[in-house]
């Protein structure tokens, strides 16, 4: 079975998520449990680094759906960053882009976060 | 032919080589389209002009220079070449001082057309000119259809991708779907599966088992689903339903949101329902996104309904399980061999029924001249009764042998049961000690059906005693019966297995069939006596089930 794992960084009122692996139907849940902790923690402010994932399936995309809204109601946001062109094509063929914003870098994303403040 | 125009058309040759090479090399419309049009106005001096290309069947400008974009948005409607020559189009040209017009042709159709304005220095255009200009838009349009080939080609991978995306998606699914265990995460999974692929921030599943609503997974307001999908007839809901649908025919479930519903079925059989809410994209669901939908939500059906199988089975054998354990309990305390009397003959068996039921007899010899009989039926079946029929025994064993006075004892046991019962248990008891010698019977029956003590084809129900042991603590006390009996009495002590078995019309074997039957055979031994009342009772109950054990103590005096 394909690896998945997450850890995540915090970064003052940002945290930032890692993904690393494949993230499919099956690790799916992983990911999910890694949100619903910071919701309940009320970190609504995340990034998330795309930088070791080798592919992501609608499952994984998914997990992403479930939790934008609580976290926008709350004020926070989901930022993308650092995806391969593999992963980033994937994301855009849903069109993803209309509505997350996503990064080149981590410091970028990290700076949208800071400059609305 | 003079230099000058020799030079001129030398010039002309090396403007067009360059701009062929120029759009030729690259696939991005937009430059090869300025391109095409700022080398027409340089070379005709022009400063207005535009291109339209077809796009859907008409002509769109997609390129312009020097002319107003609020006048370009008025460009008429034109679907076919006759139309550039209609009164409509050459005044809308005229409007935007177009003069100059040329068709743009590829080898095959014609793709589109150029346009130019007036010459800066008035002069009009010459059939020259108009050569020109044809050449130009030869060599463009070449560079054009190959772009616009390009991102069609793009267009169709884009498609592919995506169905080869879904098909990935399902193929993962269908995987995973059989590893889980529990309907509530092949829910989820397939929401996500879903929401990722359709960008979906309100979604629902929900599952039937029988006339139970599940709700699997909700980011409606759930009580509010529930009393919608409540109101509705689901099964009913065999085809997928779009936006307009539901608006016309399911308003509450419009009102929270749902735009479309996509049945979940097994052979045919709407087994649950996915509900979705808008796309965040705004963009209506195709009928490749439900034929989609409904795959995911077939294999997801597949997999919750095994589960369900699954559970099922697993419950039902724990139960056998149960049953077997309670029916091993229930044999073990009844008496492997009943002992000998003197004056009296003794016969007891119990059929057990496919169930367990709680039916418990003994005999317990005390002394050399004294012994012990009973009879009870627990009520409630299972461990549970098993386990309660045992405490009742061990209650006896003990009793029986402290010399109690039978009605003090009885009161007693009530205690005990009491205490050890939970709510709503019970035991029906009739107990008697009788002595070997004097053919002396002392009995208390606790609500027990009485039994029949048949003296010369005359029936004494034995029914003094008192209430039904577990319910409460003994407030009355029992009442017990002293009985003389004598030679040929025959005692029959039942449960409610014997008058209460059914035959086919659903008709009680009832006490008066029991009582007659039992009074026709009183010559005959207590084996015997016993050996017919059964058979009687099961040619009865012949081709039903039986639902309760039937016990039946046979006690014949010498």
């Amino acid at each position: 079975m394909a690896e998945f794992s997450t850890s995540i960084k915090d970064q003052g009122n940002i945290n930032i998520v890692y993904l690393k692996g494949f993230l499919d139907a099956h690790t799916a849940p992983s990911l999910e449990n890694t949100f619903s902790g910071l919701v309940d923690k009320g970190r609504y402010q995340i990034v998330v680094n795309f930088k070791d994932l080798n592919y992501i399936s609608s499952a994984g995309l998914g997990v992403f759906m479930a939790y934008i809204e609580k976290i926008r109601e709350n004020g926070g946001d989901i930022k993308l960053s650092s995806m391969s062109e593999k992963v980033f094509n994937i994301f855009d063929l849903l069109g993803f882009p209309l509505l997350y914003e996503i990064f080149k870098t981590e410091d970028e994303a990290v700076l949208k976060f800071n400059e609305k403040k | 032919m003079n230099e000058s125009e020799d030079l001129k058309a030398k010039r002309n040759l090396k403007a067009l080589v360059e701009l062929g090479r120029l759009i030729n090399s690259s696939l991005d419309l937009d430059f090869i389209l300025n391109n095409l049009l700022l080398t027409s106005l340089g070379k005709f001096l022009s400063t207005r002009g535009f291109i339209a290309l077809k796009k859907d069947g008409c002509l769109k400008p997609i390129a312009h220079k020097g002319i107003d974009d609020q006048l370009l948005n008025k460009f008429p409607k034109i679907s076919n070449q006759n139309e550039l020559k209609s009164d409509e189009f050459k005044e809308y040209l005229n409007s935007i001082k177009i003069v100059m017009l040329d068709e743009i042709c590829s080898s095959q159709e014609c793709i589109g057309i150029i346009a130019l304005g007036e010459k800066l220095n008035k002069i009009p255009y010459t059939d020259d000119d108009a050569e020109f200009l044809h050449t130009i838009t030869n060599i463009g349009a070449t560079a054009i259809q190959n772009s616009l080939m390009l991102t069609e080609l793009k267009k169709t991978n884009r498609i592919l991708d995506s169905r080869i995306s879904r098909l990935n998606s399902l193929f993962e699914l269908s995987k995973e779907f059989g590893l889980f265990s529990e309907s509530t995460k092949v829910a989820r999974l397939l929401v996500y599966s879903v929401i990722g692929q359709f960008l979906i921030q309100k979604f629902a599943v929900v599952s039937i088992d029988g006339n139970n609503i599940k709700i699997l997974e909700s980011k409606f307001p759930q009580d509010e689903l529930l009393n919608s999908i409540n109101k509705i007839n689901i099964k009913l809901i065999t085809n997928s339903l779009l936006k307009n649908e539901i608006e016309l025919n399911y308003k509450n479930l419009n009102k929270l949101g749902v735009e479309l519903i996509v049945p979940m079925q097994l052979q045919g059989e709407t087994k649950g329902l996915i509900l979705l809410g808008k796309r965040a994209n705004e963009i209506d669901f195709s009928e490749a996104d439900v034929e989609y939908i409904y795959s995911v939500g077939s294999l997801a059906i597949v997999s919750i309904e095994n589960q369900r199988l699954f559970k099922e089975a697993l419950e039902k054998q724990k139960l056998e399980e149960d049953l077997e354990i309670a029916r091993d309990i229930q044999r073990n305390l009844l008496p492997h061999k009943i002992p000998q009397f003197k004056n009296f003959d003794l016969v007891a068996n119990t059929v057990f029924s496919k169930q367990v039921g709680g039916d418990y007899y003994d005999v317990i010899s005390l002394d050399e001249n004294h012994f012990c009989v009973a009879i009870a039926d627990v009520s409630g079946k299972g461990v549970s009764a098993a386990l309660m029929m045992a405490n009742l025994q061990a209650f006896l064993k003990t009793i029986c042998k402290q010399g109690m006075k039978i009605d003090e004892a009885t009161g007693l046991i009530n205690d005990l049961i009491s205490e050890n019962t939970t709510e709503g248990k019970f035991i029906t008891f009739f107990w008697a000690l009788i002595d070997d010698e004097t053919k002396q019977m002392l009995y208390v029956n606790a609500g027990h059906n009485p039994p029949l003590l048949i003296r010369k084809e005359k029936i004494t129900k034995l029914d003094k005693g008192g209430i039904i042991l577990g319910v409460m603590k003994t407030m009355i006390p029992y009442l017990s019966e002293n009985l003389q009996l004598e030679k040929d009495d025959v005692i029959v002590l039942f449960t409610d297995g014997v008058s209460e078995a059914m035959n086919q019309n659903g008709e009680e074997f009832s006490d008066e069939r029991l009582e007659k039957l039992s009074v026709s055979l009183t010559s005959k031994s207590a084996e015997e006596i016993s050996v017919v009342i059964q058979n009687e009772v099961s040619k009865f109950a012949y081709g039903t089930l039986q639902s309760d054990d039937i016990t039946l103590m046979i006690i014949k005096v010498k």
